[in-house]
């Protein structure tokens, strides 16, 4: 049948079976396979998305009761790249293990958010109640969601942009003409990528 | 601590975190190949019996169906799923792709391979198969008993082990404590199923892409199975939802690979979690009674113990499980004579096998929870028992012949006690209410790779590009508990760059170098090892090129932050970057490293854990409300990583200790098919736990590093279960303690005080 | 693969429409928390499934003078949040809360909860000790109302007949001076199936000091969510006291074990019974709390 999805914003038209999932017209005709199948039976939360502002189980939903509605997957929480504050918040606690349970995290985070930014530990722990996770505890899990009702302060390491970091150890033109003679550096400071210059201290 | 360190010791999310947020990383389950095929499992609905007949003709008529396959059409040489080497017969060969003589509920029957998941679950539905039952034998006491119904042509008792060492002492005087602790077989219920795609190649090799711990042992098995050459079987590891042991094991990749081989198409076989749970693997159960005798001040003279472990239908590494559980006591408690006997059982039910701890933490709960019952024969403290018979840094373990190298589990203890205030809290009265409370302590022992068994080793190559960033090759296998980042810390640590100018990819039989992969704690300890020697010989290359470039001796050369100084010149210094693309023009085309790294020694791992717990009295729900890991782990490597092992690692034990099990019923079959009905801990009931690490250098390990992953689990459900004990004035000690065991527990103690 | 005709209504006669149409396979889909795994089992493909998704007028609590009414299609979440729910009976509101997950709740509807079944079926057992009258729409455009007891008759067992669907739920709202509480017990403290659960509804006549107008339901313990007379009778009458408090619980203790003579699991829910009593007791707060002498 055909059925007409609005999905991270964009509306999809879809032909589908009448009794496939939500999560089966995401993953295998939208090729949205950040939503995760761990149960199917809506226990484990892997597959959680939000329809309407509220967290579901896209394994025990199908397709068509999802028409004419917004649906949110983990795939429509970065804008451009840039990470939403819940995913930046995972990050920083090291919230992440194996990752499986984690878009399906993320949806049942971000719907309690929407509808409670100032959560206490409680209402985080039973908005994720229904999100298994094997690996963390769940207590980087509940951190990260304090995190980022501004509750809690970060605690790994963020990865740094590698240009950056190579920057920060280019010898200035002076040690180098010092240490290898101008010819040789010469060939160093003609070479340098994107024609960028070279400073005197370092960068 | 006295190490200098920059980068290790501090916390780091795991490599691939940016992916995983944003739901970009393709996991083996969202793998798919351009006109890929779907295959679906026949499973046997009957615990033992044979197939006398299968008619396939209904499901090879279905549109969209390619084939049909089982015993009839497909190789029968018997393997063994828990191989790492081509020579290895530790383990009997006992299954083969498709049973004739199926042997538990979830055996391999037949495999239906179609052009689509759908039709491939309809087209199963239509193979006619007829049974001829025999009687399910679902205990080890019911299969010793019934030499009748051999489940293998050799008999039921798959293995028989003896570990024995000392010398019995005089026991005349001795307090003698006998106790029997049962564990349940468990779902290592890793979020995501199990799966594996394989590309059957016109040329008749093949490419498999597998969610898998080891994928050299995986290259092995398939090709031995179907007679071909090494080199054509490429095994490529992917993403994966984790493991927790239940992907250690080939148990999706030989029937995969042989689909895609027989069809030479691309075939995927996904699992759903119900298929996963019955019919991959599961955490053995086991059956321990030990018997102690100990002087009347509390230090053990004499332990015997006896294990029985329930293998299910086939062995898989249950044999090396159970020689594994007769070596870890000695580990943890100095033992004048130990004489443990362990038997492998086959059963008909589902396969045991590999799973996080191997033998450990079904040990380590008999011993653990045995404790507990010497103490309160001897009217002493738990922790003071144990402090007695602990084993002291570089005992040599009378078992291994092997130093326990910088052994601190005392120290773990007695920091343990006093975070957690345990004299206080195991002072305080239970209470005589509805909600009674207790304290319990366990501690475990586990060890650091396999050297002792084989020669241990890893290998690496790391080069250097010419803009100063580093890449690793390694057969890396990420479990989800950031061994990457591990490597990526461990080689920054050396060479004195951020981690992140570091990559490392992961295990591909094609391009990375030979390694046993994830599993047997080996990884941090180990290959950990050899990412530090293969990071410093780049280092003395890269210096050397330095040098080269400089007109400087090495000797008055030294790196730090990314740059070769040169000493006594102002501290004058080149970065690293400026001698690569110097040198590849000059003089060194190339700044590259490879070892072959051999472990050097096995090291025990420790850790000592608290609990308390508040038990129900009128439900039988035990909540346990407060948690202290205490982990004797050499050197973090990735802080937070360590931690978070232990806090996720007290979830699976509390689960073992309280909720988890898959027990069969009388005709063999699992009474759970799923996650509603096989309950993991989930958020509302998980404590805050905290994690205190014993911090140390004294063992060979990078930077004095251990293993964490699996030691952090061992001591979990013992420490629970000793608390609930401590509440109740019970002695229980079959697993879990589900509400039904506790309420009865409370009942038969009624009838005792009446 | 037989096609499935599926169907949205989004007006009762839309639906009534759709009922004529209904054959023994056709499935009404409500938030299909249950049903989207069922008919997705090899045999149980239906010929017609009628979604109800769009019938956004049997989504709602009112009060209709006395009597409180609730639409088929009313979530879990709506009707744990729902003032007049809450205030008129807190024991629907609190089973409510303790369905499943929040994503559960989020779909899963009262109708559907009722008509899948399921003798742990947490509303049901709610609206059992509400004494609920149910109804129901069938494909001729009647509606008729029965007992919510003469709808649940076991295990995936309803005497609703396949062109029926359940429209409303009615039941008194309960007035000031009626206390309710829902208490469960299940093998974890948030998303489990109830091993035990009940359902507790008095009036407490002030001038009298008497409890009056007792009912007690029941589920996870027999075929059905049910109401045990001989237990209500216990504490008709009776003072809201410790003493009350203990006759309620052995009460309960004896009714399990007539609701389940024999079975595997009496042992363990009789003397479970006796905890969820007091839990289901304390939460009506009318004496201080109180806990059975354990020992």
């Amino acid at each position: 049948m055909n059925l007409l999805l609005t999905v991270n914003g964009i509306v999809y038209e879809v032909e589908a079976r009448p009794t496939a999932r939500l999560l089966d017209v995401l993953r295998d005709q939208l090729g949205l396979t950040g939503t995760k199948e761990g149960c199917a039976e809506g226990e484990c939360g892997a597959c959680t998305v939000i329809v309407d502002g509220k967290a579901v189980d896209s394994c025990v939903m199908l397709a068509v009761q999802a028409r004419g509605k917004e649906v949110l997957t983990v795939e429509g929480l970065a804008v451009s790249g840039e990470l939403d504050l819940l995913q930046q918040k995972f990050v920083e606690n090291g919230a992440v293990q194996c990752g499986y349970c984690t878009p399906g995290m993320l949806m049942s985070a971000k719907a309690l958010l929407m509808a409670n930014p100032l959560p206490s530990e409680q209402d985080i722990r039973i908005a994720i109640a229904g999100n298994l996770c094997r690996c963390t505890g769940y207590t980087t899990i509940v951190a990260a969601i304090r995190a980022a009702s501004g509750q809690e302060t970060a605690v790994m390491e963020l990865p740094v942009d590698a240009e950056e970091l190579a920057a920060e150890v280019t010898t200035d033109v002076e040690t180098l003409v010092a240490v290898v003679g101008a010819d040789t550096a010469a060939l160093l400071i003609t070479d340098e990528p994107g024609g960028k210059p070279r400073g005197e201290g370092g960068e | 601590m006295t190490q200098d360190l920059k980068y290790v010791g501090r916390s780091y999310p795991v490599h691939d975190v940016a992916q995983k947020v944003t739901g970009e990383l393709i996991y083996g389950s969202d793998f798919r190949l351009p006109g890929m095929l779907y295959a679906k499992l026949l499973l046997s609905p009957i615990a033992h019996g044979m197939v006398k007949r299968i008619d396939a003709s209904r499901a090879e008529a279905l549109p969209g169906v390619v084939k049909v396959f089982s015993h009839l059409n497909a190789p029968m040489d018997p393997f063994c799923r828990a191989r790492i080497h081509p020579g290895q017969d530790l383990s009997p060969h006992d299954e083969t792709l498709f049973s004739e003589h199926v042997r538990f509920v979830g055996d391999r029957v037949a495999a239906v391979v179609a052009a689509s998941q759908e039709v491939a679950a309809a087209a199963v539905a239509l193979i006619d198969v007829e049974y001829e039952e025999l009687p399910a034998l679902l205990t080890p006491e019911e299969a010793l008993a019934r030499d009748d119904v051999p489940i293998h042509p050799g008999g039921n008792l798959a293995y028989e082990h003896q570990t024995e060492v000392g010398e019995r002492p005089d026991l005349t005087n001795a307090v003698v404590v006998a106790s029997s602790t049962s564990t349940p077989r468990t779902h290592h219920a890793a979020l995501e199923p199990h799966v594996c795609i394989v590309q059957g190649h016109s040329t008749g090799g093949m490419t498999v892409w597998t969610t898998s711990q080891g994928v050299y042992a995986a290259r092995t098995v398939i090709a031995e199975l179907l007679k071909l050459e090494y080199h054509r079987v490429r095994v490529i590891k992917l993403p994966m939802g984790g493991s927790f042991g239940g992907k250690t094991e080939y148990i999706l990749e030989p029937v995969t690979a042989f689909l895609a081989h027989a069809t030479r198409r691309p075939v995927r076989l996904l699992f759903d979690r119900e298929e996963t749970m019955i019919a991959t693997m599961c955490r053995p159960a086991t059956a321990t009674t030990i018997r102690t005798a100990c002087t009347a001040d509390g230090d053990l003279l004499d332990v015997e113990a006896a294990t029985t472990l329930d293998a299910g239908g086939y062995a898989s590494s249950t044999p090396d499980y159970s020689i594994h559980m007769c070596k870890k006591i000695t580990k943890l408690y100095r033992v004048p004579h130990y004489d443990h006997r362990s038997r492998v059982v086959y059963t008909n039910t589902p396969v045991g096998g590999a799973a996080r701890g191997w033998g450990a933490p079904e040990i380590m709960a008999a011993t653990e929870i045995h404790m507990d019952r010497v103490a309160a024969a001897l009217r002493m403290d738990p922790v003071e028992l144990r402090l007695k018979n602990m084993v002291e840094p570089f005992d040599i373990d009378p078992v291994t012949g092997l130093s326990l190298g910088d052994a601190r589990v005392r120290e773990c203890l007695e920091r343990g006690s006093v975070a957690f205030d345990w004299a206080t809290r195991r002072a305080r009265p239970a209470g005589r209410g509805r909600i009674r409370r207790g304290v319990g302590v366990a501690c475990g022992a586990h060890k650091n790779g396999m050297f002792g068994a084989f020669p241990e080793a890893s290998n690496m190559s790391l080069k250097m590009n010419e803009d100063g960033t580093f890449e690793l090759n390694a057969s890396l296998h990420e479990v989800g508990c950031g061994i990457v980042t591990t490597m990526k810390v461990i080689v920054a640590e050396v060479l004195g760059v951020h981690p992140d100018l570091i990559a490392a990819g992961e295990a591909d039989t094609a391009t990375t170098p030979f390694d046993y992969g994830t599993y047997g704690s080996r990884v941090t300890y180990v290959v950990g090892a050899c990412a530090r020697v293969t990071a410093e010989k780049l280092k003395t290359t890269l210096i050397a090129a330095a040098a080269d470039l400089l007109k400087v001796p090495v000797e008055r050369l030294y790196a730090k932050d990314g740059a070769v100084h040169i000493r006594d010149d102002g501290d004058r210094a080149i970065a690293y970057r400026d001698i690569a693309r110097l040198s590849q023009m000059k003089s060194t085309p190339a700044i590259s490293a490879s070892t072959t790294y051999y472990a050097v020694s096995n090291p025990a791992s420790y850790s000592v854990q608290f609990a308390e717990v508040e038990v129900d009295c009128a439900t039988g729900l035990t909540a346990v409300t407060d948690f202290l890991a205490v982990g004797d782990v050499g050197q973090a490597i990735n802080r937070g990583m360590v931690e978070a092992q232990f806090q996720g690692a007290v979830q699976m034990g509390i689960g073992y200790a309280l909720y988890e099990h898959l027990d069969v019923d009388a005709a063999g079959r699992t009474g759970v098919d799923g996650f509603k009905n096989y309950h993991i801990v989930n958020a509302p009931d998980m404590p805050d736990v905290q994690v205190l690490l014993v911090e140390h250098e004294g063992d060979d390990g990078p930077f004095s590093a251990k293993s964490v992953g699996e030691i952090a689990v061992v001591p979990t459900a013992p420490a629970v279960v000793n608390a609930v004990n401590n509440a109740l004035g019970t002695t229980l000690s079959d697993l879990p303690l589900i509400p039904e065991r506790i309420v009865a527990a409370l009942h038969s103690a009624d009838e005792e005080a009446r | 693969m037989a096609a499935i005709d599926v169907t949205a209504p989004s007006t009762l006669s839309e639906l009534i429409e759709a009922l004529a149409r209904a054959t023994s396979r056709t499935r009404l889909l409500a938030g299909g928390t249950d049903l989207v795994r069922d008919i997705r089992q090899p045999g149980h493909q239906p010929d017609l499934l009628i979604d109800l998704s769009r019938l956004t007028e049997l989504s709602y609590v009112r009060l209709d003078g006395e009597m409180l009414r609730v639409g088929a299609t009313t979530t879990f979440t709506e009707l744990q949040s729902d003032a007049l729910i809450r205030e008129h009976t807190p024991c629907l509101a609190q089973a409510a809360a303790q369905v499943g997950s929040v994503q559960i709740r989020n779909v899963a509807t009262i109708a559907g909860n009722v008509a899948n079944a399921s003798p742990c079926a947490d509303g049901a057992t709610a609206l059992t000790a509400l004494g609920a009258e149910v109804s129901i729409l069938d494909g001729a455009g009647h509606v008729t109302s029965r007992p919510l007891g003469d709808v649940l008759v076991g295990p995936g067992k309803t005497t609703l007949s396949h062109d029926q669907a359940i429209i409303e739920f009615s039941f008194a709202a309960l007035g000031a001076e009626y206390r309710s509480a829902f208490a469960k017990i299940g093998s974890r403290t948030a998303v489990t199936v109830a091993r035990l659960s009940m359902a507790l509804v008095v009036r407490f006549d002030p001038v009298a000091a008497a409890l009056t107008d007792v009912r007690v339901g029941f589920g996870a313990v027999g075929e059905a969510a049910f109401r045990d007379s001989e237990l209500e009778q216990v504490l008709e009458g009776r003072p809201a006291d410790e003493e009350s408090a203990r006759l309620f619980a052995a009460g309960c203790v004896a009714a399990v074990q007539r609701s389940i003579p024999g079975r595997y699991s009496l042992p363990y829910k009789q003397h479970a019974a006796r905890g969820l009593a007091y839990d289901a007791w304390n939460a009506l707060a009318l004496c201080p709390p109180c806990e059975p002498a354990w020992d």
